[in-house]
């Protein structure tokens, strides 16, 4: 079982990196809180799934069922919150757009 | 120490490092809605390191923790969301 975990915490690892570059690198606020938010939500997934393989035990791997059920659901939630907010009173969008394009 | 808590521990100092640049990331951002996100960024890293804390030390109740945390960031994130949607638009 333990092979499966490593294989997961070395894809979990460059998925958290990844998403450390896309906050620095891109310009354009919506589509950094898209890819932030997108990133992250894997990364979390593959965290709590191989941590599953580590602790091969039921009490353990039923409060991290609840856990992935629970980070899958709200992550994606406030995010769009977020993006509901930006977009009703904060940035237009072809503001945004131009500004990154040039 | 075996090698899969090696693994492990290279996944606290990743999380920590992530954590780290998120907050300096969330010092110099010039609007509200980054300051959020990056917010929303910690708070599940924090949630991701008390799991891992928690099998790395073998204890069932940081597991509790960990999901009372993630509970409780989401609340934050989307109470203040709602908050700076309706105070702006009395105005």
């Amino acid at each position: 079982m333990n092979v499966i975990a490593y294989v997961i915490l070395v894809i979990a690892w460059i998925f958290i990196i990844f998403g450390m570059i896309t906050i620095y690198s891109l310009k354009n606020l919506y589509t950094r809180i898209l890819t932030a938010a997108t990133i992250d939500t894997v990364a979390s997934f593959l965290v709590l799934f191989a941590l599953i393989f580590v602790s091969w035990r039921i009490e353990y791997g039923f409060r991290l069922v609840l856990l992935i059920v629970f980070l899958v659901i709200t992550n994606p939630i406030s995010s769009h919150v977020n993006i509901r907010s930006a977009y009703l009173i904060g940035i237009p969008l072809k503001q945004s757009e131009v500004t990154t394009n040039e | 120490m075996t090698l899969i808590k090696l693994f492990l521990l290279i996944t606290l100092f990743i999380l920590v490092i992530a954590m780290i640049l998120s907050f300096i990331r969330l010092i110099f951002s010039k609007t509200l809605w980054d300051k959020i996100l990056m917010l929303n960024l910690m708070s599940a890293k924090v949630v991701l390191f008390i799991a891992v804390y928690a099998i790395y030390l073998e204890k069932l109740v940081l597991l509790d923790i960990a999901i009372t945390y993630g509970i409780i960031g989401f609340l934050t994130m989307t109470l203040l969301s709602k908050f700076i949607m309706a105070g702006s638009r009395q105005k």
